[in-house]
């Protein structure tokens, strides 16, 4: 049952008072939804099962790890951050009743982290998030269009947008494949679209395109693809789709001993899960990627090295890839945002604090993060990456070239940023 | 994706479950006063008001002097043959209705309050000539009994509509009203219909005729043709997506391009729901669940493809088989064609939800060749003298100026949920208009919000399956979905709402009314909640 919103907020001053216990009296009292002495509520919505669940199922519970570490070393100004996962099964309609359950219900503070294109634009559009003014910070999506400030004035973004990774993936194929027949498979929505216009912007021609409609991936829709690839004769084969998506289409092209060049979008390029779902070895060999983050093999990377730990002992027996450090990071964000907000955090804190000072927060991706009060884009860039026969990811050329554009006619350049240091023991202490 | 079979015909908003539930004899000639059977302890009386419009009145011994007058829904002004799916068999009618079943005017009269009801003197849309009926209807009931000190008005569908009506314009004859599941304005709900009827014939069949029919029987007939037509669409669909879940055969009557025909016929229904504003959880399909036990790749497929392809069918059976009627008749009221959609732009009505609905649209390119064919294809003209008539049958200001209880499911095929939420975007753009215009002229007291907008939300998952995996569609409409699906509960809980609006001249509210509302069952009271806008 949905019931009215409107916190009163009186309850929460009582119920210190009250207590009248030192410990109690020594926080501030607080009357914002989904704050208390104690408490930071945090939601998230994301397919925890069904075909499009690996991989992003991991999200939330390498978030949660995080967190748990922080509470453990005195929370966010003394309050513990309690995370809550709702499973909306990669459904846009599910998406929305899970999201009006966590705001409703749940009453949380804020969304982190939510999962899915189609799946965040129907929940800014059906819960009405920026009517209600509720923050919505670090999506797992790259479409270009969540970082229209005027439409999306409490979200923020954390990944390039697909138009900076498929700029970036142009310049890439016009340096190193030149000459060669270009084909590529994308996710036919916003998702591919947002990379489509950006290399035809970019100039890419392809000869083959396969445009595939989400939810429609498996075995047998990937033969089709690999039919036409090759029949076309791609010997270069760009993939901008989802991980349950990539895995068949690689594991079929093997099957069918069709080798091209692949360069696998950033989204569904994750080699343990990608080998989780019957990818072999070998075909990952070689494979190029766009990349944001170290290998999360990489432990001389302070950042990795760090959530490894952490992963280890409170998210225990999960494997650390990718997605477990895309988790961790967003919940290091997540901290800084908190504390920026300040001790008493309203959401309109949040928002503010996210503007005025997100782009200074210590992030494991290498590219500089873009908010402002004009701007809720996220990071910025990738660098370009190769598997390899172990199937790790290392940078291509056998050092990070870090490329940084954004999401329209700028031009793409080596970035020369230096990325922040990790707090001291993963713990933030920014104000 | 393996095929199924229905267990049943998909859902259909029967004519017969709006019509009639207390049977009178019904007085062909107005009446100076009501004939009262003098009955205790429920005293019956019937009469008909000036216009020949029969009415029924129910009147306790313990009188409390609080009447509830009922208006009921539509009802086509038009017989149906038998054999039409959810119509046929349909005969016209003015009974009176003065409540929405025997269970709620049962507990109404048990505590004492008084309900009555016009049959209306005419059927189809009959806003105005409706409000004038039961605007007299009023002044016979305040003469018969001079006890009463209350008239509460509540109705649902064009009922809804009507009460709204009388809350705008005649605050001084009620003291609360309750429009349930109403009908917007005249032309706004009539083009959403119309909407669906054409989007059809365009798609799937050009020989619907779809408006300018002929006079006389021959009209009759190819208004009924055309009802006919849609049902035969809606039967290929049912049939096709069992067979072929994935890709379902177009219907033969189809004339779209051969290339077109690459697009699944599911997602072109599919569009059809969303340009025309229709709802994708329908009364057995959630838009989010699939079979048990099948693959993983395929119950995605299931969820975000198949299971929004059934919901759009089932409203949009609903939505066109209402626009065959409502054409009919309103050309038959204005004397010409009133619809048109020359100035429609389809690919901007879909602006946010071709990427929401992307996998059942099946891509961005397929939806693309969709719209571009809407786009190319002639436009439906109207006269418009006839479009200008239809806007004076009936629009709503959102000015209530009793307390309103406004009450529907967010899913209700057609009515619902955008139309409740064009009165509330009315009534709070009144609000926002009279605040400053209050402090101007140092009023002190707000200009007060009448308003109490209660939804049904469906569960998140309700679609059910057989053993085998089929669809089952025999099991009743999940609150929140189909129209005016409401239990004896939830109606008496409005009856109460009402009553202690009408008695304290201002609605119940905190900890009181979320209990009420909890204990009715599928009642959310949420400020936050906007329903997505009519698309017309």
């Amino acid at each position: 049952m949905i019931r009215k919103t409107r916190a009163k907020g009186t309850w929460l001053v009582a119920t210190v008072l009250a207590v009248g216990s030192l410990f109690a009296t020594a926080l501030p009292a607080h009357a914002e939804t989904g704050v208390s002495s104690s408490e930071i509520k945090l939601g998230i919505t994301l397919p925890l099962t069904g075909a499009a669940s690996p991989g992003y199922n991991k999200i939330g519970n390498a978030m949660n790890a995080y967190f748990k570490y922080v509470n453990d070393n005195g929370g966010v100004y003394g309050r513990k951050i309690t995370l809550i996962q709702k499973n909306d099964e990669y459904s846009p309609q599910l998406s929305i009743a899970k999201t009006n359950e966590l705001i409703l219900k749940d009453k949380v503070f804020a969304l982190v982290g939510p999962l899915g294109t189609a799946n965040y634009t129907s929940v800014h559009k059906s819960v009405g998030l920026a009517k209600r003014g509720v923050p919505s910070l670090f999506l797992n999506t790259g479409f270009s269009g969540f970082a229209n400030k005027k439409s999306y004035p409490s979200s923020f973004m954390i990944l390039p947008s697909y138009a900076m990774e498929a700029k970036i993936i142009a310049k890439f194929l016009k340096e190193n494949h030149a000459g060669k027949k270009l084909g590529i498979v994308y996710q036919n929505d916003e998702f591919g679209i947002d990379g489509m216009g950006a290399f035809k912007a970019a100039g890419t021609k392809f000869d083959v395109t396969v445009a595939y409609t989400s939810g429609t991936q498996s075995a047998a829709t990937a033969q089709t693809w690999v039919s036409q690839l090759a029949a076309g004769g791609a010997q270069v084969v760009v993939f901008f789709g989802v991980t349950s998506a990539t895995a068949p289409l690689l594991a079929v092209a093997a099957a069918a001993k069709y080798a091209p060049q692949w360069i696998l979008g950033s989204v569904g390029a994750d080699p343990l899960t990608l080998r989780a779902l019957g990818v072999p070895l070998a075909v990952l060999n070689g494979a190029q990627t766009p990349a944001g983050n170290p290998s999360p093999n990489d432990t001389s990377d302070e950042y990795v090295k760090q959530f490894q730990e952490i992963n280890a002992k409170y998210n225990t027996g999960t494997a650390f890839d990718d997605y477990v450090l895309q988790g961790m990071n967003i919940g290091l964000m997540t901290v800084q945002g908190l504390r920026a907000a300040g001790s008493n955090p309203t959401r309109k804190k949040l928002i503010s604090a996210m503007e005025t000072k997100g782009s200074t927060f210590a992030s494991v991706a290498y590219s500089p993060l873009g908010y402002s009060k004009t701007s809720n884009v996220g990071h910025t860039g990738y660098y370009m990456a190769v598997m390899d026969a172990s199937g790790d990811r290392k940078p291509f050329g056998g050092k990070v070239t870090l490329y940084s554009t954004d999401s329209g006619s700028g031009q793409v350049v080596v970035s020369t940023f230096k990325r922040p240091a990790m707090p001291a023991k993963g713990l933030p202490s920014n104000s | 994706m393996r095929n199924f079979k229905f267990k049943r015909s998909l859902t259909l908003i029967a004519v017969t479950s709006l019509l009639s539930i207390t049977i009178v004899s019904i007085p062909t000639v107005a009446q100076a006063a009501p004939a009262c059977d003098g009955k205790s302890p429920v005293q019956s009386c019937v009469g008909a008001t000036s216009d020949g419009a029969p009415y029924s009145m129910m009147v306790p011994a313990n009188f409390n002097g609080t009447v509830y007058l009922w208006s009921h829904g539509y009802r086509p002004n038009i017989p149906v043959p038998a054999g039409i799916p959810g119509y046929g068999g349909y005969t016209v009618t003015n009974t009176p209705e003065p409540g929405p079943s025997a269970a709620v005017i049962g507990a109404l009269l048990a505590k004492g309050y008084a309900v009555m009801g016009s049959g209306f003197a005419r059927q189809g849309w009959n806003a105005n000539s409706a409000i004038k009926t039961n605007v007299e209807l009023i002044g016979t009931y305040k003469k018969q009994f001079p006890k009463t000190t209350k008239v509460i008005s509540w109705g649902n569908s064009l009922g809804g509509f009507q009460s709204q009506y009388l809350a705008e314009k005649h605050p001084e004859l009620i003291s609360s009203a309750g429009a349930l599941c109403l009908s917007s304005d005249a032309l706004a709900i009539s083009d959403t219909a119309a909407d669906a009827l054409w989007l059809i014939k365009t798609f799937f069949d050009p020989t619907i005729k779809g408006g300018n029919y002929s006079a006389g029987a021959a009209g009759y007939a190819e208004a009924m043709g055309d009802l006919v037509k849609v049902f035969t669409v809606i039967g290929h669909f049912q049939a096709a997506i069992a067979a072929n879940p994935t890709a379902p055969a177009w219907p033969a009557t189809s004339k779209v391009p051969d290339a077109l025909k690459a697009v699944p016929s599911r997602s072109a229904l599919v569009l059809t729901a969303l340009l025309t504003g229709v709802p994708m959880q329908s009364a057995h399909f959630d838009s989010t669940s699939a079979p048990a036990g099948i693959p993983a790749a395929s119950a995605l497929s299931f969820q975000l493809a198949i299971n929004p392809a059934l919901a759009a069918l089932e409203n949009v059976a609903n939505a066109a088989a209402l626009a065959t009627f409502q054409i009919y008749d309103l050309e038959l009221q204005t004397g010409g064609v009133w619809y048109d959609n020359t100035a429609t732009d389809w690919a901007a009505r879909v602006a946010d939800e071709r990427f929401i609905w992307a996998s059942a649209l099946s891509g961005e390119s397929a939806t693309n060749a969709l719209l571009g064919y809407l786009a190319a294809v002639p436009k439906a003209k109207a006269n418009p003298d006839a479009r200008a008539k239809v806007s004076g049958l009936g629009t709503h200001t959102g000015i209530s100026k009793v307390p309103t209880v406004l009450y529907t499911g967010v899913a209700d095929p057609i009515l619902g949920a955008s139309q409740q939420q064009s009165i509330i975007d009315k009534h709070d753009a009144y609000l926002a208009q009279q605040w400053p215009a209050n402090r101007e002229a140092a009023v002190k007291k707000r200009a007060v919000n009448n308003l109490l907008p209660l939804w049904g939300i469906p569960a998140e998952k309700y679609t059910k399956f057989t053993a085998a995996g089929s669809p089952d569609t025999t099991v009743a409409a999940t609150p929140g979905t189909n129209h005016c699906n409401f239990t004896t509960k939830q109606y008496t809980a409005i009856a109460e709402l009402l009553a202690y609006a009408a008695d304290n001249g201002k609605h119940l509210s905190g900890g009181a009314l979320l209990t009420k509302i909890r204990k009715a069952g599928n009642m959310t009271y949420d400020r936050g909640y906007v329903a997505p806008k009519m698309k017309n």
